[in-house]
This record gives C-alpha cells, structure tokens and sequence, in this order.
C-alpha cells in the first residue's frame, strides 16, 4: 500500500469512469444486520442466475465479508440492465458477542462472530466510500427505521451522489410498517417487499432497472 | 509528542497523519500515545533501530491537520476529559492491570535503567506527578520496541482480560482511570474500532468511511494498531 497503489487506483478511476457505460454497476446491499439483505441478494441471484449468493441466517451477522455476484442480468421492459450485486455485512455501531449467546452460541463462538462481524462493518464502509456505483438500501419493515446507522449511512450515500433505492423488506410480517419508513426517508422512493416470499420482486427488479441500469 | 513509533522512536504531533500509513522513517505501525504533559523521552530516539518488517510501506506524508478530524457525535468532547487533578496516582505504574494481571508485571518488564525514575513518586506539583506517572507507562512500553503487533497479539490482548471475565466498564472506571483516559484521548482523535471487552467492540462509521486505513485500539495503555485494508477484497461467487 503506497504511492503506486494510490496512482493505481487514480487510474482505475478514470478508465472506470471512461468505460461505465460498458461495464455492469455495481449495487452494494446496504442495511442494518438482519434485515434481509441477504436474503434479498440470493432472490436476485436465483431469480436471473440461479445460483445463491450467501448463507442466510436469523442470527444477526451472518455476513461478515462482502459477497458479489456479477453479471446479473436484469430484463425489464424489453431490454437488459447488467448488474454485479455486492451482498455486505450488516452496519452497525456496536458489536456484542452477549447478542449471540441467545441463539445457542459458545462463548468462545460468539466472541469470534463478534470479530469478525467488526472487521465486516470495517469492510463495508469500505466499500462504500470506493467501490460501488449505487446503494439497494434495506430496512426491516417491521423495526424503527429512526437509527444512527441508518441516518448515517442514508447520508453518506446521498453526499456520494450515489443512486439510492430504499426496500422496506419483511412485508410478510405482522408488525410491518412501510409507511414508517417512508415517513423517515421522504426524499427517497420506498419500495415495500419481501425478499423472503418473493412478493413484490416485480417492482423491486422495475426500479432497479430504472435507477441502474 | 503525543505518539512515538515503538520501532525506531520518531515522534509525531498530537493529530498528526503521517502515521496513518505506517512509520514514513522504518515502516512500522506500531505506535505508543503519551498524552499532552508527558516528558520527552529523551533517549527514544536512537534506542531501538530495529525495524519492523511486516508493516506496510510509508505513503502519503500528510501534514498534521488535527482540525480536519471529524467529530461523531457519540465521542467525548474534549472538556470530558478528566483533569490531571482528578486522577488518582498509582505507585505500581500507571498502567493498572485488569484483575488477574500481576500488579508489577508491567514495571517488571521496563529497563532497570530507567526503574528509579518509575520508582520515584515525586510529588511535588500536580503535573509533576502527572509527568512521574507517564514516565512509568513509557517505561514499560520500550520493552517491546522491538515487537511489531501482530494479528495473534491482538487476539492475545483480548484474552487475557476474557480469562478473568472483566465485568464491565464502569468496574474499570474505578480501577483504570488512567487507562481510561487515554482511550478517552485516543477517541477523541482518530480511533475507529474500539475493543471494549473481547467479543464487545464500538465502530465509530464515519472514520470508518473517511479512512482507506482502520484504527484498533488495544486496552494496553497508549498502544494501538493501524490496519491496512489490502487484505480485503469482495468475495466472488
């Protein structure tokens, strides 16, 4: 990491930007931990590829590297938006192995998902800052979508100027509330769905296609 | 003076990026922090030539622009901190070990050379004592000048206060105020991942985000690590 890596990267930079228009984007799945992002990822990827991103799990932080699919085809409309979908760990500001005990997780398990939970949040802000050309963001429908992270993250995105779609997910639960986050991101268009029955993907893919394509 | 790379004994100002990529001088990255007040270490800076080899390579040489750190709003301000009055001065070295720790184990360590000096309780001005105090957790930290951290160290650092299953942090409040506050100081200026306990961690995002290198902090005094991210990559399906 010096000088060359840094010039390195100012050129890819510039080929990038001289070559967008032929290269897929790539989407980073933002959000909380377990809010179905996930989740989300491997619809897409089995709904255009067939194949799975990652594993999902109700236990919060099951992502804990970045995951990219590339090449994701999307057909909207009579036409085709090629995607690479980054699936990132969940964003958070405090990681608490005692959070892991409840599933049925050893102690010395817990401390070690607690690790690398960190180093993935570390990661996706990463990412963020350098390495995707527009955000999914995904909130759990049924949770108060009033949070720090969230905020801060929505902030981020918009001062990148990066093309933001906002999924409120879980649409299948009872306490779901899409209105709730709309109300908290009324600058940004809210798409309600569930990643996990499949309802609403119609939509979902029309908008992506519409904001990155 | 406020950071010292432990390797070859080059000093940095308070806020200062230089750092940030590794020690531009032998290219290591591990740093000790001596608080405002400390004494200037006179000999550090040709004691220890040993360079490190697993750093990485000195970049950019940013000048120190402390004021450009962002602030996020869930740190101390800097009025938190406690005043040199208000803490207490411990005769076993500054660095306080959790429970489990022998209590002399840090000044056991140090040089001998510079044992009487820790030793020496001076208590003449507050900030005297203040100064004796330092001295006593620099001391203790040349003893590993030659070391750089590494990733099973800071697996380590962990442990060994998960062995005796530190409670919580208001407990160390009483007995680390020290410890206490330079973490609060470290906060204040660019600490980005803090290890409260093992397995208990705060990430402060937005210097995760400003940042193309991430900050670990240790509980160890004053001693704290500088990752760089060229491990990472996205993992391909």
């Amino acid at each position: 990491m010096g000088l060359l890596t840094n010039l390195r990267d100012s050129i890819s930079r510039v080929t990038d930007g001289l070559f967008a228009a032929d290269e897929p984007k790539r989407i980073g799945i933002y959000g909380p931990p377990n809010a179905g992002k996930t989740t989300l990822a491997n619809r897409i990827a089995r709904d255009w590829t067939g194949d799975a991103v990652g594993p999902e799990s109700h236990i919060p932080h099951e992502t804990r590297r970045a995951r990219r699919k590339e090449g994701v085809e999307i057909e909207r409309n009579g036409r085709t938006v090629t995607i690479d979908i980054v699936d990132t760990p969940g964003v958070t500001t405090k990681v608490d192995y005692k959070e892991f005990l409840d599933h049925d997780m050893e102690k010395d398990d817990a401390v070690r998902r607690s690790r690398e939970a960190t180093e993935g949040v570390a990661e996706a802000m990463h990412w963020l800052r350098e390495d995707v050309d527009g955000v999914i963001y995904v909130l759990d429908s049924t949770t108060d979508p009033f949070t720090q992270v969230n905020t801060m993250l929505i902030g981020i995105i918009e001062s990148q100027d990066l093309p933001a779609l906002i999924l409120a997910n879980k649409t299948d639960l009872p306490g779901s509330d899409v209105q709730q986050i709309a109300n908290a991101f009324p600058q940004h268009e809210t798409i309600p769905l569930s990643a996990l029955e499949g309802d609403n993907m119609d939509e979902v893919y029309t908008k992506i296609a519409e904001y990155f394509g | 003076m406020p950071h010292q790379c432990t390797s070859c004994g080059r000093t940095f100002p308070d806020g200062s990026k230089e750092m940030l990529s590794g020690c531009p001088d032998c290219g290591g990255n591990k740093f000790q922090f001596k608080p405002a007040g400390a004494t200037e270490d006179a000999g550090s800076g040709g004691e220890t030539g040993r360079a490190s080899g697993s750093a990485p390579e000195a970049s950019d040489r940013t000048p120190p622009a402390p004021d450009d750190q962002p602030a996020p709003d869930d740190q101390p301000a800097p009025d938190d901190q406690p005043a040199p009055d208000d803490q207490p001065v411990p005769d076993d070295g500054a660095a306080d070990p959790t429970p489990g720790t022998p209590a002399d184990a840090t000044p056991a360590d140090s040089p001998p050379s510079d044992a009487p000096a820790s030793a020496d309780p001076s208590p003449e001005t507050d900030g005297t004592e203040q100064i004796a105090d330092r001295s006593d957790e620099d001391t203790a930290q040349a003893s590993a000048r030659s070391e750089v951290v590494s990733p099973d160290e800071l697996d380590r650092a962990s442990r060994e206060v998960d062995a005796v299953d530190t409670p919580e942090p208001p407990a160390d409040d009483e007995t680390q105020p020290g410890i206490d506050a330079l973490r609060d100081e470290l906060n204040d200026q660019f600490e980005s991942i803090r290890i409260v306990s093992p397995g208990q961690y705060e990430l402060n995002l937005m210097e995760l985000y400003d940042r193309q290198e991430y900050i670990i902090s240790l509980q160890e005094d004053g001693r704290y690590v500088i990752e760089m991210p060229d491990a990472w990559g996205i993992q391909d399906e």
